[in-house]
C-alpha cells in the first residue's frame, strides 16, 4: 500500500472513530419537531408506514423530509450533530416547508428487510425505490433522506448519505430543491 | 493521444494532486464553486491539453448537463449537448470530457465524424470529490468551446465494486432508441459489461486494492463507416455506456469494437433494417 493510501485509510478510520465517539442515542434533533416512526413487523421485517405522514403533509400543504437513521451509525450521528449545532439557522427553513419524519432503524436492517408502506402497498426497499424512480435502489446507505410531496412524489433525486449537505448553505440548497 | 503520450500526460497530472485548495473552502470546510469557474487543476490541465489555444467559455456551442448532487459518486449522469449539426463545412471534431479532481481527470476523448449527425453524448462518470465536470468541444475549424458544471459528490473512484456480472465481462450491447430515421440522426447506445476497475477500490474480503482494469476504447462504425472513436479511462463508471447519434443511410450493421486495459478485445453488432 502506498504511503498516500495508508494515510488516507488511517484518516478514514480516525474520522469514523471520531464520529463513533458521539452519543449513540442521538436522533433527529427535537428542535426540528420530528415525527418519530418506529418500524412495524419486526424482527422479520422493518416496515415504515408513511401514510399518516403523507396525509398530514396534504392537510398542511407541506413537504416531507424523510430521514432514515440507524441507532448504531456514526455518519447518522455526524449529520444529527450538525443539525443540532445549526438548529437556530436551519429550523425556520425546515419549519416553513417541511414536516420531518424520523425513521428509526439500525445497521443490521438490510435492504431486504426494510419495507415502506405507501398507498395500499408495502414494498421492500429496492422495489420501493424503483417505483419512485430513485437511483439509490442499488444500495441502502445509512443515513438516507427523501423529499416527498403529499402525494409521495419524490421532489428531487437525493444523494446517497448526507455528507454533501452538512454545511448550512448546502442544507439550504437541499431544502430549496436546488439541482 | 498515443498510449505513451497518454501515460506521460497522466504522470504529469499526478503532480497536480497536491495543489492547495484553501481558497475554495466554504463554511464548514467543504469546497464550493460556481459552475463556470476555473480551478487550479483545470488551469494546469488546460495548459497541458490545449497549449497556447483560446478556450471560449459558454453554452453557445456546447453544453454539459450534470446534477449538482448525484445519487452515487461512482455513477454521475453526464450529458453533452452540441448546438450545431454535424455538417462537412463545420462540425464537432472532438469532445474532451474531464473531471478536474479525479485521479485521472481526462475521462473521455471522442473523435467524431459527420456520420454522428448531431454530436450529443450521454454517459456516467465517477466523480471522486467535489469537482467541476467539463467538456471541451473542438470544432473542425480549430475553435475550442468549453462548458462546465460543479458536482458535489465523493468517493466515486473508491466505491465498492459491483461484481454481479463478471462472467459477462466484455459483452457489448448496441441498442437503437425508437425508430431508425434514414438520413437523419438516430439515437443509439453502446454498453460494455465491464467493472472498469479504477485501482482505488478495496476488495472487502481480501482487504487488497483491486488492480485497475478498464475499457480503453470503443470504436463505433455503421456499414464500415466510422461514426466515432472514444478513448476512455476509469473515470467512466462501471459497465461503460455511451448514448450517441448516428445517421443511417440504409440498412446495415452497427458495430462497436472495444479494447480494455488488459488488451481484451470485444465486439458488439446490431443489424438494422
Amino acid at each position: 500500500m502506498s504511503l498516500t493510501r495508508r494515510v488516507l485509510s488511517l484518516a478514514a478510520i480516525a474520522g469514523a472513530l471520531s464520529a463513533a465517539s458521539m452519543p449513540a442515542s442521538a436522533v433527529f434533533p427535537a428542535a426540528y419537531k420530528p415525527t418519530v416512526l418506529q418500524p412495524a413487523g419486526t424482527p422479520q421485517r422493518h416496515e415504515f408506514d408513511l401514510r399518516p405522514a403523507l396525509r398530514r403533509a396534504q392537510r398542511e400543504h407541506k413537504r416531507l423530509y424523510v430521514y432514515l437513521g440507524a441507532s448504531d451509525c456514526p455518519y447518522c450521528r455526524r449529520y444529527e450533530a450538525f443539525l443540532e449545532r445549526h438548529a437556530d439557522e436551519l429550523v425556520p427553513h425546515f419549519a416553513k416547508d417541511y414536516l420531518v419524519i424520523d425513521l428509526r432503524s439500525s445497521l443490521s436492517v438490510t435492504a431486504q428487510q426494510l419495507y415502506f408502506r405507501v398507498g395500499d402497498k408495502s414494498l421492500p426497499y429496492a422495489e420501493f425505490m424503483r417505483t419512485i424512480g430513485d437511483e439509490r435502489e442499488r444500495m441502502l446507505v445509512y443515513p438516507s433522506v427523501w423529499l416527498f410531496d403529499g402525494a409521495a412524489k419524490p421532489l428531487m433525486q437525493m444523494p446517497a448519505g448526507t455528507g454533501t449537505f452538512e454545511t448550512v448553505p448546502e442544507q439550504l440548497e437541499i431544502l430549496r430543491l436546488q439541482q | 493521444m498515443t498510449p505513451s503520450n497518454r501515460r506521460r500526460f497522466l504522470e504529469r497530472l499526478a503532480a497536480c494532486a497536491g495543489v492547495p485548495a484553501a481558497a475554495w473552502a466554504a463554511p464548514g470546510g467543504l469546497p464550493s464553486a460556481e459552475h463556470d469557474a476555473s480551478s487550479p487543476e483545470w488551469e494546469h490541465l488546460s495548459a497541458q491539453l490545449f497549449p497556447g489555444r483560446r478556450l471560449q467559455q459558454g453554452q453557445a456551442v456546447v453544453q454539459i448537463v450534470a446534477p449538482l448532487r448525484a445519487a452515487y459518486g461512482a455513477s454521475v449522469p453526464v450529458k453533452v449537448m452540441s448546438k450545431l449539426p454535424q455538417r462537412p463545412e463545420l462540425y464537432v471534431q472532438r469532445l474532451h470530457v474531464l473531471v478536474d479532481k479525479n485521479p485521472s481527470p481526462l475521462a473521455a476523448v471522442l473523435d467524431l465524424t459527420t456520420e454522428v449527425g448531431q454530436a450529443d453524448f450521454e454517459t456516467r462518470l465517477r466523480v471522486d470529490e467535489y469537482s467541476h465536470v467539463r467538456v471541451v468541444s473542438e470544432l473542425s475549424n480549430g475553435e475550442l468551446h468549453t462548458d462546465s458544471r460543479y458536482v458535489k459528490t465523493s468517493g466515486g473512484c473508491s466505491a465498492p465494486p459491483n461484481r454481479d456480472a463478471l462472467h459477462l465481462l466484455g459483452k457489448t450491447v448496441l441498442r437503437v432508441a425508437g425508430d431508425v430515421h434514414i438520413g437523419e440522426p438516430t439515437s443509439a447506445s453502446v454498453t460494455v459489461v465491464h467493472p472498469n476497475d479504477t485501482g482505488f477500490e478495496l476488495n472487502q474480503v481480501t482487504v487488497m486494492y483491486i488492480p485497475p482494469h478498464f475499457v480503453r476504447s470503443i470504436r463505433v462504425s455503421y456499414v464500415q463507416r466510422k461514426v466515432f472513436d472514444a478513448e476512455l479511462d476509469f473515470s467512466v463508471s462501471e459497465n461503460p455506456t455511451l448514448r450517441f447519434n448516428f445517421v443511417p443511410h440504409g440498412g446495415g450493421e452497427l458495430r462497436a469494437e472495444v479494447t480494455d486495459s488488459r488488451d481484451g478485445q470485444f465486439v458488439g453488432t446490431l443489424a438494422l433494417g
